[in-house]
């Protein structure tokens, strides 16, 4: 059992990592690295690893994939990947290991926001509502635009000139017209 | 809020002691709790940006990583370049749609400044003006509206 040298630096640094936190040769150091999670940083904790052969720890891997559950890919290769495509890993220093994965959630999967959301800026003061705001000016002026072109080319049959039809609809097209241009204006200057 | 500063620290610490080539963390400019830093980048040597200083600027939500960054250019040099918008703004889709935890401050910098180097022409994008004038504050939230073929 001590000559299966190959498999203690697992061992070792993982031990070295949660035990022993202070400052440890460069050595050590790398061969920690090794088994650091890809999402935090830190040592793996909970380890799941990938069909594709990247390590994370459950939780956070587990964040991500609810964090785009139509897409869930691997955050290094972007390979496919999700529950039911990772290994649990247990060390020797586990008396009973127990899959990670029967342990979450760890937190409710209700305060899921979107991944667009930026919750987090909260400087801005741009909630939902900010995103809804700045698509519609996007998309609003070229919806006017097709409308009132629409109202001179793709009509059939034009009303004779003078008649009672004739005058309502250019009345009406001019109050298109009117309002897309305030729109515009109102664009120009806000 | 404390898996992001953790994560932050150790990038911090990485960052500062074996930086890219060309990228430079302004630690002076970190916020307390890490959550804005900004970051000078040189232009390569040997593109159109050779000898150009540019500011990024990044801003992390509680979410990081997660959630990406909001990474703009600041400061008194925007690159004149195809995929930057003179209010900073940069169309990268690896800041929204392509976003991935495994990714850091540093390999954004350096995705940023292989962008800068590939361009061979300076020129602002074709739709710079009404972009600037209509998009959000956030550069997050615009992708949207216009690349919207892709979501
Ligand atoms: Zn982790
Ligand atoms: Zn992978």
């Amino acid at each position: 059992m001590s000559t299966d040298n190959s498999s203690k630096p697992a061992e070792a640094s993982a031990g070295a990592a949660s035990s022993n936190p202070g400052p440890s040769e460069n050595g050590e150091d790398e061969k920690a690295a090794v088994y650091e999670c890809n999402i935090c940083l830190d040592t793996a904790h909970d380890a799941v690893v990938s069909m594709c052969g990247h390590l994370f720890c459950w939780p956070c891997l587990h964040q991500w994939l609810e964090t785009r559950p139509q897409r869930q890919l691997c955050p290094v290769c972007k390979a496919g990947i999700g529950k039911d495509k990772v290994i649990p890993i247990y060390g020797r220093g586990n008396p009973n290991p127990q899959d990670p994965r029967e342990k979450l959630p760890p937190r409710p999967s209700g305060q899921r926001p979107e991944p667009e959301n930026t919750g987090g800026f909260p400087a801005f003061g741009f909630g939902d509502g900010g995103f809804q705001f700045s698509f519609g000016i996007g998309a609003f002026p070229f919806g006017i635009f097709t409308s009132s072109f629409n109202m001179s080319d793709n009509r059939p049959g034009p009303p004779q000139a003078g008649s009672p039809q004739h005058t309502e609809e250019q009345f009406l097209s001019r109050i298109f017209l009117w309002v897309a241009i305030l729109f515009l204006f109102w664009l120009l200057i806000a | 809020m404390a898996s992001m500063e953790k994560r932050l620290q150790k990038e911090l610490l990485a960052l500062t002691k074996d930086p890219p080539v060309g990228v430079k963390v302004n630690t002076d400019a970190i916020t307390k709790n890490l959550a804005e830093w900004t970051v000078d980048l040189e232009g390569a040597p040997g593109t159109v940006f050779e000898g150009e200083n540019f500011q990024l600027q990044f801003k992390f939500g509680s979410r990081y990583p997660f959630d990406s960054p909001q990474v703009m250019f600041i400061g008194p040099n925007i690159p004149l370049h195809p995929h930057v918008y003179s209010n900073g703004h940069i169309c990268l889709s690896i800041l929204t749609d392509d976003w991935s935890p495994a990714l850091s401050v540093q390999s954004v910098c350096l995705s940023v400044v292989s962008m800068l180097s590939s361009c061979k022409e300076k020129k602002r994008p074709p739709d710079n003006a009404l972009y600037v004038k209509t998009c959000s504050k956030n550069p997050k939230k615009t992708r949207w509206w216009y690349h919207d073929d892709s979501v």
